[in-house]
């Protein structure tokens, strides 16, 4: 009892002789150093490449728009074919489709579930009311502005917007991801 | 019974309580209620007269008259009369009671039109916000001189 209680009041004293933080010559795993490292060299062109063919989106249908977002997840379309699966769950998904009006009541939530997703994560403005409001941009309840709450990436008009348009949102947002030019990841 | 013996049995039965009213149609009548006594003309609607459905319940704002009227919509199974009665209340304060007792369905048309007008009901079980978020309470957003609507230049207006 009494040894395990001095070797914890010894080990940390241990570690600042040392210096834990500063060994010349070698990489922390724990700091952000090796990613932003990567970053900078080719190996992050493949990363991207493995983050662009697999865009698993969330699935929140949030307005009449997300029928359209259920129906490109089905069979129909055959999104698979771009790597792009409809998940149930914020902890499996890259890709946030943000498909309706933004009530005030709602913000919250929405927030939430951007918070549950892991990075690198993307977002979607998908239909008239997201980006701008549509037939609600004037009433009490309606949040405006979205982009300025999320980092939306590509915006899709339409009422509802179709299934292709969604896929070629997705191919945007592939072609954004290739170029470095998309705001989920930190270049 | 038909509109003309509704409103005349209405009017015999509370006659400090009903005025203005009215026989539109034959299927409409209209009229006017002191709101002290809402709960009793509904008791005595629902009980005596089989008007047992109440179709809704509302609020509408008038600002110049200094009044909030709130109309309830009371339709019936045995005859087919649909009656729109009106209280009238001071716009500074508008207090009404329940008819939660009498039609169970007020509850939650009374928490909207609360949410809303900012009606208040007196006696009502769970008065509380129905749909609008709680910080909203207390903007009344349905009454005219509502200032909170959203810029009208919506950046990304398509």
């Amino acid at each position: 009892m009494d040894e395990v209680e001095e070797r914890e009041k010894v080990e940390p004293k241990i570690f600042d002789k040392i210096g834990y933080d500063d060994i010349p010559g070698v990489v922390m795993t724990d700091t952000s150093a090796v990613s932003d490292f990567l970053k900078k060299t080719k190996v992050q062109n493949v990363l991207n490449w493995g983050r662009k063919n697999s865009l698993w989106f969330m699935v929140n249908a949030m307005g009449c728009c997300g029928v359209e977002l259920l129906a490109t997840g089905m069979a129909h379309y055959d999104t698979d074919r771009f790597g792009i699966i409809p998940r149930n769950s914020p902890r499996h998904a890259d890709v946030l489709i943000i498909s309706g009006y933004v009530t005030k009541k709602y913000l919250p939530a929405l927030k939430r579930i951007w918070d549950q997703m892991p990075a690198p994560k993307w977002v979607i403005c998908f239909g008239d009311c997201a980006i701008s409001g549509g037939p609600f941009y004037e009433s009490y309840s309606t949040h405006q502005n979205i982009d300025e709450v999320f980092p939306v990436d590509v915006f899709v008009p339409g009422c509802p917007p179709r299934c292709e348009a969604l896929i070629q949102a997705f191919v945007e947002l592939q072609k954004k991801i290739e170029a470095k030019k998309d705001k989920g990841t930190d270049y | 019974m038909d509109a003309r013996s509704i409103i005349a049995s209405l009017t015999d039965r509370f006659p400090e309580d009903i005025y203005d009213a009215d026989v539109e149609s034959d299927i409409r009548t209209v009229a006017k209620v002191k709101p002290e006594n809402v709960v009793d003309v509904c008791r005595y609607l629902k009980d005596e007269l089989s008007f047992g459905h109440l179709c809704c319940e509302f609020g509408i704002d008038y600002p110049d008259r200094n009044e909030i009227e709130v109309v309830y919509t009371i339709g019936s199974y045995e005859h087919p009369v649909v009656l729109n009665m009106k209280a009238v209340l001071p716009r500074d304060d508008p207090q009404i009671r329940s008819v939660v007792p009498v039609y169970w369905n007020a509850n939650w048309y009374e928490r909207e039109t609360y949410e809303l007008f900012g009606v208040e009901y007196i006696d009502h079980p769970n008065l509380k916000q129905l749909v609008l978020p709680e910080d909203m309470l207390g903007e009344w957003p349905l009454r005219k001189d509502y200032k909170g609507y959203p810029n009208k230049t919506a950046k990304n207006l398509v």
